[in-house]
């Protein structure tokens, strides 16, 4: 039976190396649909290993979450990079979500416009984003340093809203969630 | 890839390479914690670019050692030249082969060193120009006899990492404790972190005790005496004031009883501010209210921005050719469909016996060739 710690280091690691590659696909997939890149033939295979290497990432983050907080020294959320780091994989998760779930429903229909290419590209650069800056939150935590400390961070501060307006941000999220599936399926092509 | 493209990808990677070697040095310092000599020699990457360091480290302790009674060592740093940050790190070794070396590795416990934890390594930032300093451990012996100390000092300078560790050995021999030597119990852990504002109750345990002055010092403050009732056999407690400001406090202690009077080692206490707490609900509604509104925004975006398609299972006109005209193959299957779907002329005698109009429509044809009774009844 392996520590909490050890599964923690192996799931992080998971985590951060697919949404690594997912975010630089996502980045070639963006100079591809924006023309920057005009090879028509890297276009199917940057799509393919950005939204599997996403999906895989996204299965690995609850693991990776749930251990992290059972190895965290100390009972419970004791710092406030701890609750940031936890902000920022939810927000990494919400992102990744959003992408899975559109190019799963909408199938190539995402590649139609570069409307729609260009959000499929920059949330899923978000998600990649979110996802590295959570891991460099915990070297900050563990080490006291990590490589984006140039960026100085705030990492100490917590923006913590009333509970009433996570509530109410729940709800709205919960309902855009369902209304955008909804429409979603009403023009899926799958059937 | 060309020539030109091999000879700039070879240039990136050796500039990478190149870079990595100086890169790894951590000039910040890397923290107290326990360490063998080996980190001394290669935290700052490849041990092979360390200097040696100029520092004279002298090891020193009490005459009189006892197993099982904490004292201290200490350890004087002279002649130092550092780097600009003024970062210096301290190792406290029993050898110096570069793995297992720590005074816990023969059998020493560390309860304190001069910055309030408990490591064998302890860096301190030393102010400009400042050329000497010391730092010191409590470390209590659980064995009898000889011990040999050494002692390492890692810091930067000039652009280098330097270090330097003592080349014989400083030897402290643990000695058997007498009977009735009044002592903190064998089992004592000093406490080593306090909470800011709030008053410390110290709580020590003896053995062979009558009486016992516990004194408490500041840095470059005068040595204060602190209250002290006893709540049972062998038991004390000791009240220090309350921190206004993180900072290290001093304590020592001084017991009184059948044998020769004993004054442990001083003893650091740092005051924190207490530790942070936060409503956890809030917190976890937050984040889960961050997922759900994320991902649904970007579902509501996505489908208001993606062109709707017009789609029915029960619609196959795109398997159909663009023109049935421009297609000779489907023009004959519908001439041959057409024909066929002309009714069969009447016999003489209208329809056969029990024939309907019905059938001879899709029959007729059947019946004029033969196939039924050869087109006769």
């Amino acid at each position: 039976m392996i520590s909490p710690e050890t599964f923690h280091v192996v799931s992080t690691e998971l985590v951060v190396g697919a949404f690594s590659v997912s975010g630089l696909s996502f980045l070639f997939c963006l100079l591809l649909h924006l023309d920057v890149l005009k090879k028509e033939d890297w276009k199917p295979l940057f799509d393919n290993v950005a939204h599997f290497t996403l999906a895989f990432g996204l299965a690995a983050t609850p693991f990776a979450v749930l251990s992290g907080l059972s190895s965290a020294p100390g009972d419970g959320l004791n710092s406030p990079i701890l609750v940031n780091k936890m902000f920022l994989s939810m927000t990494g998760m919400g992102f990744a979500i959003g992408v899975f779930i559109s190019r799963w429903r909408l199938s190539q229909r995402v590649w139609a416009t570069s409307k729609t290419a260009t959000v499929q590209c920059i949330t899923g650069l978000a998600a990649c984003g979110s996802m590295l800056l959570t891991a460099s939150a915990g070297g900050t935590f563990l080490r006291g340093e990590s490589l984006i400390d140039v960026l100085s961070l705030p990492y100490e501060t917590v923006l913590l809203f009333p509970t009433a307006i996570s509530g109410i941000g729940l709800a709205i999220g919960i309902g855009l969630l369902v209304l955008g599936w909804l429409r979603m399926n009403a023009a899926s092509s799958v059937h | 890839m060309n020539f030109n493209q091999r000879v700039y990808t070879v240039l990136f990677l050796s500039i990478l390479l190149i870079g990595s070697a100086y890169g790894a040095a951590e000039p910040g310092g890397n923290g107290d914690a326990t360490r063998d000599m080996q980190c001394g020699g290669a935290c700052h990457g490849d041990a092979a670019l360390n200097e040696t360091s100029l520092a004279t480290l002298t090891l020193s302790s009490p005459s009189t050692v006892y197993a099982g009674i904490p004292t201290t060592l200490t350890l004087t740093a002279t002649n130092l030249s550092l780097s600009s940050t003024g970062v210096v790190g301290f190792f406290l070794l029993t050898d110096t082969t570069g793995h297992s070396d720590t005074p816990q590795d023969a059998g020493w416990e560390i309860l304190s060193d001069s910055n309030g934890g408990s490591a064998n390594y302890v860096e301190q930032t030393l102010s400009s120009g400042q050329a000497e300093t010391s730092v010191s451990w409590v470390v209590r012996s659980s064995n009898e006899g000889f011990t040999p100390f050494y002692a390492a000092i890692h810091h930067g300078g000039s652009s280098k990492p330097f270090f330097a560790v003592t080349s014989t050995g400083y030897d402290v021999e643990a000695k058997e404790i007498p009977e009735n030597l009044p002592r903190l119990a064998a089992d004592f852990i000093p406490q080593s972190t306090r909470i800011l504002d709030v008053p410390t109750v110290l709580t020590l345990q003896t053995e062979f005790t009558e009486s016992v002055q516990v004194q408490w010092k500041v840095e470059g403050g005068a040595v204060m005496s602190a209250q002290v009732n006893t709540s049972g056999d062998n038991m004390w407690s000791a009240t220090l004031p309350a921190a206004l400001q993180p900072a290290t406090l001093q304590w020592r202690a001084v017991l009184q009883g059948e044998g020769p009077d004993q004054t442990t080692p001083w003893f650091t206490l740092t005051a924190e501010e207490a530790g942070w707490e936060i409503e956890e609900f809030a917190v976890y509604l937050q984040a889960f209210s961050l997922l759900f509104l994320i991902a649904g925004a970007v579902l509501a975006l996505q489908s208001r921005l993606t062109p709707r398609e017009v789609s029915s299972k029960y619609d196959q006109t795109d398997l159909l050719p663009l023109s049935l005209d421009a297609d000779p193959a489907i023009e004959s299957v519908t001439e041959g469909l057409s024909e066929e779907s002309e009714t069969a002329p009447l016999p003489a005698g209208g329809l056969p016996n029990g024939w309907n109009e019905d059938q001879w429509k899709w029959y007729g044809h059947d019946y004029l060739a033969g196939k039924y009774g050869g087109g006769q009844e």
